[in-house]
C-alpha cells in the first residue's frame, strides 16, 4: 500500500516536473501575436520549377552508365510535364559524391536550382536498389526520401517511380510518369495499312505489339487493372468487342451480339463494361457485367448514342448523342434514365471522356472542318480548347487527371501520331512512336 | 429773460435738428474681404503633422543642440557623453615628429638600444626606470645605462597612484553651448511618430513575392492552396528567422503549396524595397498566397 502510494507519489512529482517544464517552454515560445502588417499575393508566375537532378551514384553496378541513364529519364519525365525545367548538368558546381552528406546548398543556389535530386542505383544478383533524396535548396531542407528494390531489366521503372516521387512532392498531385500507353500501331503504305495494338511505358519507351495485324483493331481501352484491356476487333463478320490480358497476351470475346458493337470501356471498378450497340439506324448503351455476363440496356432511342465514359465513382456517364439534332455531349445517371445535355457550343460534340480526377470531361469538337480537343467541367461550364487543327482526335487521360494524350493526323500521305498536352493547354509535346500511331489509351499507375 | 428763453429754445431746437440729420442710422457698407484658403485638417493628421518625425531627414540647418547657454562653440558628435573634466595634457613633451631626412637614420643606428624609446609613455618610462635601478650582468656588453637616459626628468612613479597613468588619451565631449537651451536634436522629437510605410513600398513587396511564386496550377481543389506565411525581417530586409506557415493543411496538394510559397519567400530577401524608417511597421508580415483568383479556369 505504502509502496503503491509512495509510487504514485513519484509519478505525481514527474509529472508535476513535466507539466513545469512544458510550461517554461511554453513561456520561451514566441508568444503569437497578430503580425503588424498583413499582405495578400494573388498573382503568381506560372513557370517550370528548375530543378537539379545529377547523376545517380552508381554503387556496384554492372552498367557503368546506369546512374546516368536514371537520372536522364527522370530529367526527361519532369521535363515533358511541363512543370519543371531540369537543369544543364555543366552548369553543376558541387559533384554529388554520396547522397547520405547535406549537399552545398550555396552551390545548388547560385545555379538558381530550386529542388535538387541526389540518388544513388546499386546493383547485386539480378536486382537493382535505388535510393534518392528530394532536397529544397532555398530552404535547405529534406523534402522526400526513398529507396526501391526491383529487378535488373525493371530499372526503367524505378526512374519512372522516382520521377512520381518527385512530382507528386513538388506539385502536390499523384504523378502519372510509372504508366503504360496502349495505342494502334500503324505501319505500311495508305492503302494496305497494317494496324496492330502495340503496348509502350508512357515515355515511348519498351514498345511491345500486341496482335499481328490480321484483323483491324479500334478503340482500345484499359481496365482498373493495368494488365487488362478492351478494344474492338474486325474479324471475320461484324466487329466485336475483346478483353485481353496485356501481360499473358490471353483475350476473349466480351459480347456476341447481333449487330455491331462499340466503342467499350471499362466501368471504374473494371467489373463491367460499357458499349454501344447498332441495330438498324441507330445505336444504344448498354452495359455487361463481367462476371455474370448479364447485359443491361441503359438507352433505348431511336437515335445514335455512344462513346460511353463513366465518372471516377461509377455513378454516371456521359457520352454522345445527336438526339437534339447534331452530336453533343450527355451526362445521365450509371443505371440509365434522363440524360442531361452539358455541351451547347457550335459545332458537335464526341468521344466525352471523364477525367480521372472527376472534375473535367475531355472531347473532340468539330467545327468548320476543324478537329479540336477540348476540355469542360462535368456541368458543361469552362469549355476550354487546348488544341486544334486539321485532325485531333481520341483523347485519353493520364492517370492523375492533368495530362490528355491524343493522336493528330495532318492530314495527305502522312499519318497520325501522338501528342500530350497539359490541362492548361500550355505544354503540347510530340510522342514519338516507331511508326505512325492513333487511338492511345493512358493506363492506370502500374502497382 | 424772454429772449434768453427764445435763445435757449432755438439753440435746443439747433442741436435736436442737427442730431436728427447726422445721427440717424445709416446702412454700414460692408466690403467683400479677400477669400482666404481653408484646409480640412483631421486630428489625427494634425497630430502628426505637429509631432515631427524621429526619424525626418536631416534638415539644412539643424537648430543646433544647446545644453549650456554660452556663447556658441560647434560640437562634433552630439551622441558622446558629455565630460566636465579638462582635457588633460601629456605630462611629457610629445616625441619629435620622425622626420624623414634620410641623415637622421646614422645616429639611430648608432644607438641601437635608444630606438626602441622614443616614446613618452609613463608606463614605459617608469618601467625603464626600474630597470635602470637593476644592474644587469647580461647587458654587460651594452653600453652603460647612466649616460644613456641622463635627460628624462620623468615624473616620479609611484605605484600607488597608478591611476593617475590611466585614461589620459580619452576625448571627451564638453557641453554644448549656445545662446538658448535647446534639449532635442534636430531630428525630431522623443514623442515623433514614425514614418508610415507607403503603398508603393507595399506594392513593390507584393510585385517581387508575385514574380518569384510558382502556385501549383491546374489543381482541382484550389481552397487547398491559400497558404498564410509569416516572416519576420530585420532592419536591412533579411529574414530574421525561417518563414513559418501559420494555417495547416494535410494534403499533398496544401504541403506543396506551402513549399512554393517559402521558396518564394526565401528567394526574395532581402526585401530593400521596405524602408528602414518604416521598420517597426514591417518587421513582422503575414503574407497571404491565394492563387485562386489567378488560377481560375484551369
Amino acid at each position: 500500500m505504502t509502496n503503491r502510494l509512495s509510487l504514485s507519489r513519484r509519478r505525481l512529482i514527474m509529472l508535476g516536473a513535466t507539466a513545469t517544464a512544458a510550461g517554461a517552454l511554453a513561456g520561451l515560445w514566441p508568444r503569437r501575436t497578430g503580425a503588424a502588417l498583413k499582405l495578400d499575393v494573388t498573382q503568381g508566375n506560372i513557370q517550370p520549377i528548375p530543378i537539379a537532378i545529377p547523376d545517380f551514384v552508381g554503387v556496384a553496378t554492372r552498367d557503368p552508365a546506369l546512374g546516368r541513364n536514371v537520372s536522364q529519364i527522370i530529367a526527361s519525365n519532369l521535363q515533358r510535364s511541363g512543370l519543371f525545367a531540369p537543369i544543364d548538368q555543366a552548369a553543376y558546381i558541387e559533384r554529388i559524391a554520396s547522397i547520405d552528406q547535406t549537399p552545398r546548398f550555396a552551390d545548388w543556389k547560385q545555379i538558381n536550382a530550386q529542388a535538387l535530386v541526389a540518388g544513388r542505383v546499386s546493383q547485386a544478383d539480378g536486382r537493382v536498389a535505388a535510393a534518392f533524396r528530394l532536397w529544397d535548396v532555398f530552404a535547405g531542407q529534406q523534402l522526400h526520401g526513398q529507396q526501391f528494390t526491383t529487378t535488373a531489366e525493371n530499372w526503367r521503372r524505378v526512374a519512372h517511380i522516382i520521377s512520381d516521387a518527385i512530382y507528386e512532392r513538388l506539385t502536390g498531385e499523384k504523378g502519372y510518369f510509372d504508366s503504360r500507353v496502349v495505342f494502334v500501331d500503324e505501319s505500311g503504305p495508305k492503302e494496305r495499312r497494317i494496324k496492330r495494338l502495340a503496348v509502350m511505358d508512357q515515355d515511348g519507351a519498351n514498345v511491345r505489339y500486341l496482335t499481328r495485324g490480321d484483323d483491324l483493331v479500334l478503340t482500345p481501352r484499359f481496365s482498373s487493372a493495368p494488365d487488362t484491356i478492351t478494344y474492338m476487333s474486325y474479324g471475320q463478320g461484324d466487329p466485336k468487342v475483346y478483353l485481353m490480358n496485356i501481360e499473358t497476351g490471353q483475350r476473349e470475346i466480351v459480347s456476341n451480339f447481333p449487330g455491331m458493337s462499340f466503342s467499350p470501356r471499362f466501368s471504374p471498378d473494371g467489373q463491367r463494361v460499357i458499349f454501344s450497340l447498332q441495330r438498324g439506324g441507330n445505336s444504344n448503351l448498354f452495359v455487361m457485367d463481367l462476371r455474370s455476363k448479364a447485359t443491361t440496356r441503359l438507352t433505348d432511342t431511336q437515335v445514335i448514342d455512344t462513346a460511353p465514359s463513366y465518372s471516377p465513382d461509377g455513378a454516371r456517364i456521359s457520352f454522345e448523342s445527336d438526339r437534339g439534332g447534331k452530336q453533343q455531349i450527355y451526362v445521365m445517371a450509371a443505371g440509365g434514365g434522363d440524360a442531361q445535355r452539358i455541351s451547347f457550343g457550335d459545332g458537335s460534340y464526341s468521344t466525352p471522356v471523364w477525367s480521372p480526377r472527376g472534375d473535367l470531361i475531355a472531347f473532340t469538337k468539330q467545327t468548320q472542318g476543324r478537329f479540336a480537343i477540348g476540355i469542360m467541367r462535368t456541368d458543361g461550364t469552362g469549355e476550354r480548347i487546348l488544341t486544334e487543327g486539321y485532325h485531333n482526335e481520341g483523347p485519353t487521360w493520364s492517370p492523375n487527371g492533368r495530362v490528355i494524350m491524343f493522336f493528330r493526323d495532318p492530314g495527305g500521305n502522312g499519318g497520325p501520331s501522338l501528342y500530350t498536352v497539359d490541362v492548361t493547354g500550355r505544354n503540347e509535346q510530340p510522342l514519338r512512336t516507331p511508326s505512325y500511331a492513333s487511338d492511345p489509351a493512358w493506363s492506370p499507375l502500374l502497382q | 429773460m424772454k429772449v434768453a428763453y427764445a435763445i435757449s429754445g432755438i439753440g435746443h431746437a439747433a442741436v435736436l435738428v442737427w442730431s436728427v440729420w447726422s445721427l440717424a442710422a445709416k446702412p454700414l457698407p460692408v466690403l467683400p474681404g479677400d477669400a482666404l484658403p481653408v484646409d480640412i485638417v483631421s486630428v489625427s493628421d494634425f497630430t502628426q503633422m505637429t509631432a515631427g518625425n524621429l526619424s525626418a531627414p536631416k534638415s539644412e540647418t539643424p537648430k543646433p543642440l544647446v545644453e549650456k547657454v554660452a556663447e556658441a562653440k560647434p560640437v562634433e558628435d552630439v551622441t558622446a557623453k558629455i565630460d566636465e573634466k579638462k582635457e588633460v595634457k601629456a605630462a611629457r613633451e610629445p616625441p619629435p615628429a620622425p622626420e624623414a631626412k634620410p641623415a637622421e637614420t646614422k645616429p639611430v643606428e648608432s644607438k641601437p638600444e635608444k630606438k626602441a624609446e622614443p616614446k613618452s609613455d609613463p608606463i614605459a618610462d617608469a618601467l625603464a626606470k626600474e630597470e635602470t635601478k637593476k644592474p644587469e650582468p647580461k647587458k654587460a656588453e651594452a653600453k652603460p645605462p647612466a649616460p644613456k637616459k641622463p635627460a628624462p626628468p620623468a615624473p616620479k612613479f609611484d605605484p600607488n597612484q597608478v591611476q593617475a597613468l590611466l585614461n589620459k588619451q580619452t576625448a571627451t565631449r564638453v557641453a554644448a553651448a549656445g545662446e538658448t537651451l535647446n534639449s532635442a536634436p534636430a531630428l525630431g522629437t522623443p514623442k515623433g511618430h514614425a514614418a508610415q510605410i507607403s503603398l508603393s513600398e507595399l506594392d513593390a513587396l507584393r510585385q517581387r513575392l508575385a514574380q518569384l511564386w510558382t502556385p501549383p496550377a491546374g489543381a482541382k481543389d484550389p481552397q487547398e492552396i491559400v497558404v498564410q506565411v509569416r516572416i519576420l525581417l530585420k532592419p536591412d530586409g533579411t529574414l530574421a528567422a525561417p518563414p513559418m506557415a501559420t494555417n495547416s493543411g494535410r494534403s499533398a496538394l496544401f504541403m506543396a503549396a506551402r513549399d512554393s510559397a517559402m521558396r518564394a519567400v526565401i528567394r526574395g530577401a532581402p526585401y530593400d524595397m521596405l524602408r528602414p524608417e518604416t521598420y517597426e511597421q514591417w518587421k513582422d508580415i503575414e503574407i497571404t498566397f491565394d492563387p485562386r483568383e489567378m488560377l481560375r479556369g484551369y
